[in-house]
């Protein structure tokens, strides 16, 4: 008994302290939180791949919530496996290969060019080079449709068709265009990850090799490479995952011709086949994608050792160009043409054209920006004027606002709770679920959120088709960035000042508002910023979430180029990279982050 | 006034390790009390359980009589509740405030008029000559500045306790004694009780008028400076007070026993009970010849380290390295044969337990 009421008293003193110091319970009610949105999704989707849901138990005859191996089977061993699984994953491992032995070397050439030599404008150069890789990766695909599209797929013809060539179909679609978009888009992490790799490493370690006596050849074999080595891993592992993780382009170029990878062959099993097999299909990407993250993290720790002995106080010696000046600088320039300029501009330029590639000044028309009708499309009106585009820019200013809003208060707080409560189980908790969303590639991430959300669930209604399950889904999927910036952000600013105004009398939501909050301002700022633009390009978290009254900008872009509504499609995605600019250039000028450098998300 | 009292105070860390190890320990009002020890030895938790930042796994912690914790109670008065101030080691200063919002702080959240606060600030900030500078942010002052706008920030509330965190150990050495200076100053004004944590045992025992040794989580001795240096309770506290350190001469070690065995004379009675002894360096006198003293032994002169106030000796006694501190400069060369000697009260007797023996 005497145990009993202390037991008692000691929790009615906690529950006394509750205001002064609420982290505990906050810690527990965040875990709680995260536990059922993240953890439960993952786990349904795990279940989904051996149990029958409501819309196989129709086609197969199980009934449904039945235990059954029938969507592994399918997959993995069936007659229709090849077409549904492994034709999609052997083309998926090629034309990720295919991309790494692309934008691989041309990232380290133009690394190398910027960083270790006296290549005119460098600086320029560097920032533009960052430029493919803040826009979004399908941006490509769509530039490539309007320019090689031929008869194959329906609506208005292609710029070269109209000017008299037809291209092929392996020009127009599949294998070749889905490697070169993908690569155009990726080879910029090559640049920063080796750029990053050469600006660390110190010019004296050649040097000193030099006065050895090492030859050049030497001097790269034994010295550089070595040293090199886990930008290269990294560079690798990243465009693996990012293909792995990237929707628009493999469906923009694939479909056509059939010609599917992972990502678009779950969106079609879950869209017209069996979601069983989806799930199975999620699972795998879910697997491959935590070997990737496991791999670098691994290479990483590996490396470790000798990757921060350059430190800040090494050398970079830059080396004269020479006779190779004028070949260099005209390589950048075709690079930053074909990366930047031809694709974007094609973007534009289709958008003034009643028929694109004929250039002819009756064909020239301000109809898809201005008009109030349209006589190609009947039905459509322009940019500025045209419902779907203008519903899907506020469902997508609301979504990755509200998302972004949620994710950076959820980072922050995550934030709070692992730096207040080191070395608790909570802490570490915390860590690990905030950041498993990171694992997991978009697609595979949406298809657990569906399959966990899309029926009611208790108190929860059936989510599917809401505006919130978007914000959910969104807002979890970039926590693990934002959580890693609020735990960073939360340890460098310590315990101390908060601890001071505790002792100075102050409680909990004073503190708050008087002292963390406003230490915080920046990087809370840049943890709802990031997301934000991450947001309003994401298509791959949201392509299966989005439902005709919820089309977000980048969807509306695929709902257009279904029906060959070329420069609506185009209008729409230089609008969303109009707005990602903005968004970029006021967020490095309000809080001096620079995109390129501080944000490396992965598909 | 102000009297705190710790009662079998414990903590611990994880599963396994143990901060602070039942300590007792009772702080008079308006004395200014140092908690000394190396690193790691728990004073740190100590001073931040007083404050109510850490919660104690067991005991009492009583403030002039008025609970603020006890384990068996279930009682724990929040910080924000204690009035106490505590002075950060890195200061904790808010970068965000100027100097006169970090300083008003306090007072704001005690609900003081705006005019009375503004008063009160300037009256603080005069009190540590640094009124010129309210208007700065914490970024815009030197380390001697922030430091006492650290102190500032504490007093400005007018607390009856004092916790001060190592507040002088980022400064250098010249700012340290200034604010050594300034600390016994602003003790003699404000006459509010004071806990320093420091492993300065120059501070300790220049500012305190008791000290407190900490070992392991647990005190050794709590004593005025004087009697720690002159008395020290135990072998741990006699090494660890004072620099250079004590010589020790032990039963138990191979080389050192031939010393140990020439001073049992001395101590006729105590002869079975003496484990170590100890000398401290400047108890250690030197002469070219055997001296008159009641003890003295042989040693080889090593070599001299000239402070410029005085001069440390290093000696070699057999295969063994010991110190002497000299206030004239030797006449001997290194390598030449010395007599050391000292008189019997200065000598240290420890306990196989290693207590001090009281010899007289």
């Amino acid at each position: 008994m005497e145990g009993q009421g202390m037991r008692i008293r000691r929790l009615v003193n906690e529950f006394r302290l509750l205001p002064y110091d609420p982290t505990k319970a906050i810690g527990f009610l965040l875990c709680a939180a995260l536990a059922y949105l993240i953890l439960a999704p993952v786990l349904a989707l795990l279940l989904d791949t051996v149990r029958v849901n409501l819309r196989d138990s129709a086609t197969i005859g199980i009934p449904t919530g039945t235990f059954t191996t029938y969507f592994l089977r399918r997959t993995f061993l069936s007659r229709v496996s090849e077409v549904l699984f492994w034709k999609p994953f052997w083309r998926t491992l090629f034309v990720a290969g295919s991309v790494c032995g692309i934008a691989i070397p041309m990232g380290a050439l133009f690394a190398w060019l910027v960083v270790r030599t006296d290549l005119p404008g460098s600086k320029l150069v560097s920032r533009l080079m960052v430029v493919p890789y803040m826009i979004p990766s399908w941006t490509f695909a769509v530039a490539w449709i309007s320019v090689f599209k031929n008869r194959r797929i329906g609506g208005l013809a292609g710029m070269l068709e109209t000017m008299g060539f037809v291209p092929p179909d392996w020009i127009a679609y599949g294998a070749l265009p889905i490697i070169v978009c993908e690569s155009l888009h990726v080879y910029p992490f090559a640049f920063l990850l080796f750029g990053n790799a050469l600006r660390s490493m110190d010019s004296q370690l050649e040097e000193s090799a030099r006065v050895l006596g090492a030859s050049s050849f030497a001097i790269s074999r034994r010295i550089v490479l070595p040293l090199l080595k886990p930008a290269l891993l990294s560079s690798f592992l990243l465009t693996f995952s990012r293909v792995l993780g990237s929707f628009g382009t493999p469906y923009i170029l694939g479909s056509g011709v059939k010609y599917y990878l992972l990502p678009t062959a779950l969106y079609n099993s879950y869209k017209v086949g069996s979601p069983g097999v989806a799930a199975v299909i999620a699972c795998v990407t879910v697997l491959i994608g935590v070997s990737l993250v496991a791999l670098d993290m691994f290479f990483v720790r590996e490396y470790r050792r000798f990757i921060t002995l350059g430190g800040k106080g090494a050398m970079v010696r830059r080396r004269p160009l020479g006779a190779l000046t004028l070949p260099a600088l005209f390589l950048t320039l075709i690079s930053l043409c074909l990366t930047i300029l031809i694709p974007l501009g094609t973007l534009v330029l289709t958008t003034f054209m009643h028929r694109p590639g004929l250039f002819t000044v009756e064909n020239f028309t301000l109809d898809y920006w201005m008009g109030t009708s349209i006589p190609a499309m009947v039905g459509q009106k322009g940019f500025f004027f045209n419902p779907d585009i203008l519903r899907s820019l506020k469902n997508s200013v609301w979504i990755a606002g509200s998302a972004s809003l949620l994710c950076g208060f959820l980072g922050m707080l995550v934030g709070y709770i692992v730096v207040r409560l080191p070395k608790s189980r909570v802490a570490a908790y915390l860590r690990q679920v905030s950041f498993l969303p990171y694992l997991v590639p978009s697609i595979g991430f949406a298809a657990a959120s569906l399959s966990f959300f899309a029926v009611p669930r208790g108190p929860i209604p059936s989510l599917y088709g809401s505006m919130f399950l978007l914000v959910l889904v969104m807002s979890l999927k970039y926590l693990p960035f934002a959580s890693r910036s609020g735990i960073t952000a939360m340890t460098q600013m310590g315990n101390e000042p908060e601890e001071a105004a505790r002792v100075c009398g102050a409680g909990w939501l004073r503190r708050m508002g008087r002292i963390v909050l406003p230490l915080q301002k920046h990087a809370l700022l840049t943890g709802i910023l990031l997301p934000l633009i991450s947001g309003m390009k994401e298509q791959s978290l949201v392509i299966m979430l989005a439902t005709p009254g919820t089309e977000l900008m980048t969807t509306q872009v695929l709902r257009f180029i279904d029906y060959g509504y070329t420069q609506l499609s185009n209008a729409t995605v230089v609008g969303i990279v109009g707005i990602i600019f903005i968004l970029t250039l006021s967020m490095e000028r309000l809080t001096g982050a620079n995109l390129a450098s501080g944000f490396a998300s992965r598909g | 006034m102000a009297e705190i009292v710790l009662k079998n105070i414990r903590k611990t860390f994880g599963t396994s390790v143990v901060a602070v190890d039942n300590l007792n320990l009772t702080i008079q009002s308006g004395s200014f009390v140092s908690l000394l020890g190396p690193s790691g030895c728990g004073k740190t938790t100590t001073l931040r359980m007083i404050a109510g930042l850490d919660t104690p796994d067991g005991g009492e912690l009583y403030l002039d009589g008025k609970l603020l914790f006890s384990e068996s109670e279930g009682c724990m008065v929040p910080t924000e509740k204690r009035g106490m101030g505590l002075v950060f080691q890195n200061y904790a200063l808010w970068p965000h405030m100027t100097v006169a919002q970090n300083v008003s702080f306090g007072l704001e959240m005690r609900g003081m008029p705006k005019e009375a606060r503004r008063k009160r600030v300037q009256e603080v900030l005069e009190l540590l000559h640094i009124d010129t500078l309210q208007n700065r942010y914490p970024s815009e002052l030197s380390g001697g500045q922030q430091q006492r706008v650290a102190l500032a920030r504490m007093i400005a509330i007018n607390p009856d306790v004092l916790l001060l965190d190592e507040p002088l150990s980022n400064l250098d050495a010249k700012l340290r004694l200034e604010m050594r200076t300034e600390l016994k100053r602003l003790h003699q004004t404000l006459r509010n009780t004071i806990l320093y944590v420091t492993h300065d045992q120059l501070e300790a025992m220049t500012l305190s008028t008791h000290v407190a040794v900490m070992h392991n989580g647990r005190i050794l001795q709590y004593a005025p400076p004087l009697t720690i240096y002159r008395s020290p309770a135990d072998l741990t506290v006699a090494a660890f007070v004072g620099s250079p350190p004590m010589n020790f001469f032990s039963r138990s070690e191979n080389e050192g026993s031939d010393v140990f065995r020439s001073f049992l004379p001395l101590f006729p009675g105590l002869a079975e009970r003496v484990h170590t002894v100890g000398v401290r360096p400047e108890d250690l006198y030197l002469s070219p010849m055997p001296p008159l003293d009641p003890w003295s032994y042989p040693a080889i002169f090593e070599t001299v380290l000239p402070t410029g106030s005085d001069w440390i000796v290093s000696l070699r006694v057999h295969k063994r390295t010991i110190f002497s501190v000299l206030r004239e400069e030797p006449r001997i060369k290194p390598g030449e044969q010395v007599w050391i000697s000292t008189r019997t009260e200065k000598i240290h007797l420890f306990d196989a337990q290693q207590k001090r023996i009281e010899s007289l």
